[in-house]
């Protein structure tokens, strides 16, 4: 990745840029498209082969909050302040799948295995599945969802803790109990590790064996964004001014090692992190609009795109690792084809 | 895109009339758009406005202050009514009549998010002219004692309801707990909405321009213990800043929740500005102001608003500030 030429989305990709803010960006199943939804209620599809663009106003007067991959290979799935659920499938065609009356859907998550899709929506979590939906609550509103690898469990973060409910039976939920607010959530690759982001500025963890808790602080912000990277992984987090990683490797996994640290220097603090699908590589975007990319086994990083346009609100890789998608709170859209740059260099 | 949305927080007692206020603040031509977020659905009889409901989630911080509490709830919706910047011009949260006005206000100042996209332009209190007396007096007294030491625009509401001689009474009453506030009377909460919006009333350069004449006021002072109060203390003498932000550490440490607010005005030795600061309960923030003017008079001023306060301590301990 050397000799790429910098920043990666100007000579090897696109960018595009729009008034309203980036709210989330996702790439269906199948690589074959990506989207952006905006504040101003607009959902924009790429067709990543064909560069084909359109756009549908998915949430008519209201705004989208959340988007996601769908279950099956196509399409995607968004959660809006208009409280409805909204299917865009293979064809870019939107379908109501669910209303919540007068209630936000703020957060949605999907499992293909398990053909589960689930939902935050104010203190509820709804789980919509093969048997039908299944309403679970919770003593404070979600923080976060996530699903165990096998999709046999759902992660839900909440105010002191984070409950977990098994998707395939009844039954109430094991509650992770630690104080605080917490705001992210995310399952460790293996499933042994439940970790949150909390409002106060630090990470909180459970090893699920024995439920042994740990906890890292000292981010000056919030970390909101995790994800994994490498085998074994990192855990990537944003929060400071770096790519901040901590390893799980051994029997205690980051407990008393020191986290890796990649790409600080420009003192603006890391708003994202996505990991690349396939190899130890990790994006970061920044709240001065830089995004990088490192490599966390050799440490080195390139510029994907220069700071400017606004703080970093989406990054994410398609699931075939070649393309990654950027967006900004300023309107700033990108997507840079590795493909492209294989190409050239 | 990177200036910060101002947000307007009403409080007020169980039936003083905030939903009558909202729904005047959303109806009259004023050509601004409100984002709106209310605690209960149906009472807001306006349709073209965004309309949020909220969920009251009180959240301690695990930052070893057991006061500084937040509203989480708050931080979600502000969070996401900024994605929609663009398509309104301001936000107003109205809160439950037993609401503690402090975890609102502490929400602006403890959340790096809410802190970015938005600020806190005012706290404003409606006040029900004909019962708030006998409120003040009545196991929720406490509450609404502080929703009034909160306050930096008072509503004296339902005006029509009470007699002159009740008028003035009820205002002592008020100006006991918050001398500072300005209070407009109202029937059926009619105000401007100019009295209302864009006060600036937690930004520091405007509380300079705002209170030109900081202190003139009646020193009543009252030893009314159990409810909220405010005290007035001036020096002519310059300050010593390093010594007095340490001493303002340790009155907001040993009053705790009892402090409401607290503002000053400060001449600081060696500065030829003004050093200007406001707090709510322990969140302090001050930073430096105009310069004073050859020839005026420099003086620091400096204004508490809480419960249980000691005024004779705490005008010892702001002297022992002097340079």
């Amino acid at each position: 990745m050397a000799t790429l030429r910098e920043p990666l989305v100007e000579h090897f990709g696109k960018s595009w840029q729009a008034e309203a803010t980036v709210v989330a960006a996702a790439v269906d199943r199948a690589s074959r498209r990506a989207a952006f939804a905006f504040g101003d209620g607009q959902i924009r599809l790429h067709d990543l082969e064909s560069g084909e663009i359109a756009s549908l106003a998915a949430h008519g007067d209201g705004a989208p909050l959340c988007l996601a991959q769908d279950v099956g290979r196509e399409g995607f799935l968004s959660g809006g302040d208009d409280g409805r659920l909204v299917r865009i499938d293979a064809k870019g065609e939107a379908s109501e799948v669910l209303k919540v009356q007068g209630k936000w859907i703020e957060h949605v998550a999907s499992h293909a295995e398990a053909g589960l899709v689930a939902l935050g929506v104010a203190k509820q979590a709804i789980l919509l599945g093969p048997k039908g939906e299944r309403r679970l609550d919770h003593p404070s509103s979600v923080g976060g969802l996530a699903f165990a690898p096998q999709g046999k469990r759902l992660a839900v973060a909440h105010y002191g803790g984070v409950s977990l409910w098994w998707t395939a039976s009844e039954g109430s939920a094991k509650v992770l109990p630690w104080k605080g607010s917490h705001v992210a959530v995310s399952y460790s690759p293996d499933g042994k590790h439940v970790m949150t982001g909390m409002q106060d500025g630090e990470l909180h963890g459970w090893r699920l064996a024995d439920g042994q808790d740990m906890r890292m602080s000292g981010y000056p912000a919030k970390p909101l964004s995790l994800d994994w990277v490498g085998k074994p992984p990192y855990l990537a987090s944003s929060g400071s001014e770096a790519i901040i990683l901590w390893p799980f490797t051994g029997k205690d996994g980051p407990m008393g090692k020191p986290p890796l640290e990649i790409g600080q220097g420009g003192g603006a603090l890391v708003t994202m992190v996505a990991a690349h699908p396939t190899i130890s590589v990790v994006a970061a975007g920044f709240e001065n609009g830089l995004v990088i990319v490192a490599d966390v086994v050799s440490r080195r990083t390139i510029t994907a795109k220069n700071p400017g346009e606004g703080r970093i609100s989406a990054l994410i890789w398609s699931p075939d690792g070649r393309f990654l998608l950027i967006g900004s709170e300023e309107g700033y859209t990108g997507i840079f084809d590795q493909k492209a740059s294989v190409a050239v260099t | 895109m990177s200036t910060q949305m101002p947000v307007t927080v009403l409080t007020g007692y169980l039936g003083a009339g905030k939903t009558t206020l909202l729904n005047r603040i959303l109806t009259e031509p004023h050509g601004k758009k409100f984002a709106v977020i209310v605690n209960e659905f149906g009472e807001i009889g306006i349709d073209n406005q965004l309309v949020v409901g909220a969920d009251e989630e009180i959240f301690e911080m695990n930052n070893g202050c057991v006061c500084c509490t937040v509203r989480g709830d708050l931080i979600r919706i502000l969070g996401g009514l900024m994605k929609r910047k663009g398509k309104f011009d301001a936000i107003i949260v109205e809160t439950t009549g037993l609401a503690d006005p402090a975890p609102v206000a502490q929400t602006f100042f403890a959340d790096e998010d809410v802190k970015r996209q938005t600020k806190l332009d005012a706290v404003v209190t409606v006040v029900d002219a004909k019962h708030v007396i006998e409120r003040l007096a009545d196991k929720h007294g406490h509450e609404a004692a502080d929703q009034i030491g909160f306050a930096d625009v008072i509503i004296l509401n339902k005006t029509d309801l009470a007699s002159e001689a009740e008028l003035a009474a009820v205002e002592k009453a008020i100006r006991r707990i918050n001398a500072f506030a300005p209070i407009h009377r109202a029937e059926r909460a009619q105000v401007p909405v100019d009295a209302l919006l864009d006060r600036g009333a937690f930004d520091l350069q405007r509380i300079l321009k705002a209170n030109p004449h900081f202190l003139e006021i009646d020193d009543d002072h009252h030893h009314h213990h159990e409810h909220a109060t405010s005290f007035s203390f001036q020096l002519d003498k310059p300050i010593n800043l390093e010594r007095f932000q340490s001493w303002m550490q340790q009155v907001s440490t040993i009053i705790g929740t009892g402090l409401l607010r607290s503002k000053g005005i400060l001449d600081v030795a060696g500065s030829d500005k003004r050093y200007v600061f406001h707090g709510v309960r322990m969140q302090l923030q001050g930073d430096v102001g105009k310069p004073w003017a050859q020839g005026e008079q420099r003086i620091s001023q400096l204004v508490f608003i809480g419960r249980g306060l000691d005024p004779e301590a705490l005008k010892a301990g702001f002297e022992a500030c002097i340079a």
